[in-house]
């Protein structure tokens, strides 16, 4: 074994060009690799986290009705009482706020934009959400009069400023029509594209009164900083629901579902780019190792006449393909890992590119990468075994001649 | 020791078909410094091929201490080759990534053995072949008649019962194909190895103990050419 080891690292030397070649292939789709990976986990992580900030919060409690038909934001169905499971949230230490969802149509100057409307608990929404720290322009409500917060793109499509009156023309908890006079107290700019795009934010106490809401909310959000594992959380606040079977708890992964979705669908794009990896050393391997395997065959041929088993012939070339996949893999860790940490310290700004485009993650601006250690270990473990896989294709076919066919071999 | 009883082989080109050789029978005892001469074509190297059990007749059965070969399985030959057989041939076949050392314990190392037995018995036959100081170096940078002493250090190593040598001379110039012959003659009085080369060369068949001479496949003359 030691001396099959000794002959293949050798043997890495004996074509230095096209072994050079060959790693370097290998090396650029497994960098590739490790940058895509690493930039879309980075954009995964962060759009979690903007998620549970800015949209979903860590888990909520809504009535169940509500949930099934959460699209249309049916007011009928709510929370009648969150003052009842407050009490049991906070004996809990779990940060809660009070916010009520429901659709509107924002009207401004002649024009107007279908808009999802969130009315806030501006004293405790800072507990669970980071709305109050994305105020680009104006300032946060206040809780009183009738001031309404805007997204950007929003507020920039229908060219409205702060200071500007606002109709939202929607319906009551009982369905009646309703129309509320606001005025734009600020802009908000989040991370999170989906608040900027379409959503207006008002004061819970503001529409209290006019949408009949009778101290009801269509949802109290939670927050907990395990978010990640809720499972052991949303275990124990479960029982503070026992008394209310119309209501339900969801946690950040139900209610952000399509998002999760879309997520799982972006991971298995990587795992293309790794079966690219795997292409790239086919391709190179193959045709390196076919070089040297009929380049050789006459030293197969000696080495079979001398006893060598086939085996241990065909283990050497694995070896030496094994040393270029190693080699293509090391290089590529570190050029990937130059990359990754690139793009962690600074990301690149696509927000000119994308604009108000909406390309599923939750991120508005610059995109980070972020380190993702599996990656490393499975581009590395990926390149070495593919490699020595893929040279058994070139030497097990120098194998089949005869041992007098090699000795011959010209 | 070796037993070759009306070998035929045939090789099938295309359409034609190729008797390599007819019928050939002979002996080998041990310790026999023995040369397989003929001209190009007669089947020395086929003949070679087969005791060396690297290739199987068509038909007629070679005899190895007493065993036929034929029904013997790869991987029994395979064994056979490593440990009793020793391989000289016309173009060296070095390894050119390894050094002279390297390429002679290579033979060695397929046996299993390591370590500080496999380094002094390496450069002890080096020192033999007389390739002293040259250990490190790469085939590359030996001569042809050095790099042939490596290849015949390569097959002695192990001690073998027979080294079997194809034309070991045909890629050197005379003198140096001289020093190689009494080179192999001298391990043969010596360790009683046995050997057995083929050559159309007329100043090799002189250096043989015996002469098989092959004519279109056949034996043509079996004798003894010097005392």
């Amino acid at each position: 074994m030691k001396f099959l080891i000794a002959l293949a690292w050798k043997n890495l030397s004996r074509y230095k060009r096209r072994t050079a070649i060959t790693v370097a292939a290998l090396a650029v789709g497994i960098c590739f690799y490790i940058w895509i990976d690493g930039w879309l986990y980075g954009a995964e992580l962060e759009s979690e986290r903007n998620l549970i900030w800015y949209e979903t919060a860590a888990a909520k409690i809504m009535n169940e009705e509500y949930w099934e038909d959460i699209e249309t934001f049916p007011l009928k169905h709510v929370v009648a009482d969150p003052a009842a499971l407050e009490a049991g949230l906070e004996a809990a230490g779990i940060a809660h706020t009070r916010r009520t969802v429901f659709a509107g149509e924002l009207f401004f100057a002649g024009g107007a934009k279908p808009v999802k409307m969130v009315a806030l608990n501006p004293a405790t929404d800072g507990s669970v959400y980071r709305l109050d720290r994305s105020v680009s322009a104006g300032s946060f409500l206040d809780g009183t009069g009738s001031g309404v917060l805007l997204g950007e793109w929003l507020a920039r499509d229908l060219g409205i400023e702060v200071g500007d009156p606002v109709v939202v023309r929607t319906r009551t908890r009982y369905g009646a029509f309703q129309t509320l006079d606001l005025e734009v107290a600020g802009i908000i700019n989040s991370p999170n594209p989906v608040l900027n795009k379409g959503t207006g934010f008002v004061s819970l106490e503001s529409i209290e009164e006019s949408m009949e809401m009778e101290g009801s909310v269509s949802e109290l959000a939670l927050y907990f900083p395990d978010w990640q594992q809720p499972e052991d959380r949303l275990a124990r606040i479960e029982p503070l629901l026992a008394g209310y079977p119309e209501l339900k708890l969801l946690s950040w992964r139900d209610l952000a579902e399509d998002y999760l979705m879309f997520a799982k669908m972006k991971q298995s794009g990587s795992g293309i780019y790794l079966l690219l990896v795997f292409i790239i050393a086919a391709v190179g391997i193959t045709n390196t190792m076919l070089m040297a395997v009929y380049e050789r065959v006459r030293e197969i041929g000696m080495m079979r006449a001398l006893g060598m088993k086939r085996s241990h012939i065909r283990l050497a070339f694995m070896l030496e393909a094994g040393g270029i996949g190693f080699l293509g893999s090391v290089l590529g860790l570190v050029l990937g890992g130059i990359i990754t940490f690139l793009m962690v310290r600074y990301g690149i700004d696509f927000s000119k590119m994308i604009g108000e485009m909406d390309i599923g993650y939750r991120i508005s601006g610059i995109f980070y990468s972020a380190w993702h250690p599996a990656a490393f270990v499975g581009g590395f473990i990926c390149g070495i075994l593919a490699s020595m896989v893929i040279s058994l294709i070139p030497a097990s076919r120098a194998l089949k001649k005869g041992i007098t066919d090699c000795l011959r071999y010209e | 020791m070796i037993k070759v009883t009306e070998v035929s082989k045939d090789y099938k080109t295309g359409e034609t078909t190729v008797h390599a050789l007819k019928k050939v029978s002979m002996a080998v005892e041990k310790g026999e410094f023995i040369a397989i001469a003929g001209p190009s074509g007669s089947g020395k190297t086929t003949l070679l091929n087969l005791i060396g059990c690297l290739d199987k007749a068509t038909s007629g059965e070679i005899y190895v201490d007493g065993e036929p070969v034929s029904g013997k399985d790869r991987k029994t030959l395979a064994l056979l080759r490593r440990n009793r057989l020793g391989f000289v041939f016309q173009s060296f076949n070095l390894i050119p990534v390894l050094t002279a050392a390297e390429n002679v314990s290579f033979a060695l190392s397929l046996l299993g053995i390591e370590g500080k037995e496999l380094k002094e018995r390496t450069w002890g036959i080096l020192a033999e072949v007389g390739l002293e100081g040259l250990e490190d170096r790469l085939p590359g940078e030996l001569s042809g008649g050095q790099q042939q002493r490596v290849a015949v250090a390569r097959a002695l190593i192990k001690k073998p019962d027979l080294v079997l040598a194809d034309e070991p001379t045909a890629n050197l110039d005379s003198d140096t194909g001289r020093g190689l012959l009494e080179l192999m003659a001298e391990l043969n009085r010596k360790h009683g190895t046995t050997f057995i080369f083929s050559t159309h060369d007329p100043m090799v068949m002189d250096f043989a103990e015996r002469l098989v001479l092959l004519h279109d496949g056949q034996v043509a003359k079996n004798g003894r050419v010097k005392q």
